[in-house]
């Protein structure tokens, strides 16, 4: 029951963090490489082509780094754990709870900082989005990678008790 | 130094080695600083997470990854090998070098190691042993040369210390070109003289005009992509940002369009891909930050400054020590992160041996690119190890000559710094 569940938050969140990947990249390449052609064509340039970009550097920065920890691609240090391998179960373990205390900070900081923006009603300052939809990333990161990283537990736990070799 | 600064030292270290993703290790270390240390609230490190991010150079970072993964997903790094060997494989070991030279090809347009390593160690690895190639010599060559991604521009390392330390991003990408043809070229002339009398490996004929330009003729749009970066940067064209941009669209368009070997739908996974990539490596800049926050409210770096002025008193010291130091750093934490953390703390100390800030940023990557392949604990061994089923030790001894050439040529570059510093200054980067 509990992987079904599992599985169907997958298959959503992976959906949308696919697509939100893929759209806003390709914004920004667009964007970017209109700017270029303008400049030269036309000795013109886009003023929101940057802030636009910047925009989606964060989005696709804290998104992808959701996508990380369920493809277990985040850089980690890994000398310690090739040199004794019986600390990789214990020590994936503690990671994972560690990722979990970040997305929950993430959720709780990132929550306030939102709700800050809404109560000053900040807007950026050529586009003139408000900078809730932008800090909105944070609590939506602490979630989905709280989600992510109990997927990722649940994986360990299942693959540990069939003892199965762990899969890198 | 005070016992609360090697507090932060040790949670900093004890998390890493804890296999806690970098990003958060750094993060971590801040919170616990900032609470144990300060009155601040955790508020402002996650505000600082954030706008860490909201910076437009960051942008590079993203399209550089994005170029490389477009072409090891089409067939621009094929033709790329191709053309090297069709230049160099008929001299006596040509295949090793035509795998060097891939290496310094793909290395003027993408930015990391290892991605070099597993993208071209699976079509090198097999070719060299079909061909006779002992597997040593085959093992050693195809585990350090990848580290010519990171010394030939455009490097990522490079991208961030110029970020860091506000030295020209140009300028410092022409200080790579020295050192990483010195390298291709003393080990192409080690495999010379390695294979010089070898009877075993199949050498193959030189190959006639015709032939050659076939190849060329096919592989020019692959070689384009080097000439538009570099052509587009260093003359003024294009930033560094818009020649990622224009390599990205070019890239993509030639691999859809002209060679055909890439599908509309391949598209989305690649950039997927690449964006995921480039966020492991881009919230390990923002956990920096935080992290630097914290050293910045300490007066860390400046304790530590205090402390090696008093204990080195002369730059040739001060170098070799950095020398040292790095190169273990390098087999343990991957580039981005000792750029991230080690520069901002080495930085301060440059002036007082002169040392030019240009100068060190290659000190640091190449320092840090050799400790990917650095025996026994570099990230490449393990993953050559992985591709050829040989064990640590083995490949540890495969790699020793080319590691000793690569140190060789960073002392010359770290003790005679004009070697590398005359092209920036040729071209205006630098005064």
């Amino acid at each position: 029951m509990f992987a079904k569940i599992l599985n169907v938050i997958d298959k959503i969140l992976t959906f949308f963090e696919d697509w939100t990947l893929f759209i806003s990249v390709m914004v920004a390449l667009v964007a970017l490489f209109f700017n270029v052609v303008l400049r030269y064509g036309f000795h013109y340039t886009l003023a929101w082509s940057e802030e636009l970009v910047r925009e989606v550097i964060i989005y696709t920065t804290f998104i992808g780094c959701t996508v990380a920890v369920r493809n277990r691609s985040t850089i980690k240090i890994d000398a310690l754990v090739q040199l004794v391998p019986s600390l990789k179960i214990p020590l994936s373990y503690f990671s994972n709870v560690v990722t979990l205390i970040f997305a929950s900070m993430m959720f709780y900081y990132g929550w306030k900082m939102a709700a800050m923006q809404v109560m000053t009603n900040q807007k950026t300052i050529i586009m003139e989005i408000p900078l809730v939809y932008l800090y909105a990333i944070l609590p939506l990161m602490g979630a989905t990678m709280f989600i992510r990283t109990i997927q990722v537990m649940y994986q360990d736990f299942q693959q540990n008790r069939n003892a199965r070799p762990v899969e890198k | 130094m005070e016992s609360s600064h090697g507090i932060i030292l040790l949670i900093l270290l004890g998390c890493m080695a804890a296999y806690v993703p970098v990003f958060m290790c750094l993060f971590f270390t801040a919170v616990l600083g900032f609470v144990f240390f300060t009155d601040l609230p955790l508020l402002l490190l996650a505000q600082t997470l954030f706008r860490s991010l909201d910076n437009f150079a960051l942008v590079v970072v993203l399209f550089f990854i994005l170029c490389g993964n477009i072409m090891t997903a089409g067939s621009i790094v094929e033709k790329l090998i191709k053309v090297a060997n069709a230049l160099v494989s008929w001299l006596p070991g040509g295949l090793g070098m035509a795998g060097v030279l891939a290496c310094g090809l793909f290395g003027a347009i993408s930015g990391s190691t290892v991605a070099t390593v597993v993208a071209l160690g699976g079509f090198m690895i097999p070719a060299l042993l079909e061909n006779g190639y002992p597997r040593k010599y085959t093992l050693g060559v195809m585990t350090t040369s990848p580290n010519l991604g990171v010394i030939i521009p455009p490097s990522i390392g490079m991208i961030l210390y110029s970020m860091i330390s506000n030295v020209s991003l140009e300028g410092l990408f022409l200080t790579g070109f020295v050192p990483g043809i010195l390298i291709m070229l003393v080990t192409c002339v080690y495999t010379y003289f390695y294979f010089r009398n070898d009877q075993q490996i199949i050498r193959t004929p030189i190959p006639s005009s015709r032939e050659l330009l076939a190849i060329l003729k096919e592989g020019f749009w692959s070689l384009m992509l080097p000439v538009i970066i570099f052509g587009g940067i260093f003359s003024g064209a294009f930033t560094a940002n818009e020649a990622a941009v224009v390599a990205c669209v070019y890239a993509f368009i030639v691999e859809l369009f002209i060679h055909r070997s890439m599908k509309l739908s391949q598209v989305k996974k690649v950039t997927v891909s690449s964006a995921v990539t480039s966020a492991t490596l881009l919230i390990i800049v923002a956990g920096a930050t935080c992290f630097g926050r914290l050293l910045t409210l300490e007066n860390i770096p400046g304790k530590i400054t205090e402390a090696v002025l008093t204990a080195i008193q002369s730059p040739w010291t001060f170098l070799l020590v950095m020398n040292l130091l790095l190169l273990v750093v390098g087999m343990f934490m991957d580039i981005i992160s000792a750029t991230m953390i080690l520069g901002p703390v080495f930085l301060p100390m440059l002036a007082a041996f002169n040392v030019d800030p240009i100068h060190f940023g290659l000190i640091l990557t190449v320092n840090l690119a050799i400790g990917y392949c650095t025996p026994p604990m570099g990230v490449s061994l393990y993953i050559t190890g992985a591709i050829a089923d040989k064990d640590l030790i083995y490949v540890s001894k495969a790699v020793l000559p080319f590691v000793a050439i690569q140190i060789g040529v960073l002392m010359v570059m770290t003790y005679m710094p004009s070697v590398v510093l005359w092209l920036p200054r040729v071209m205006g980067f630098i005064q």
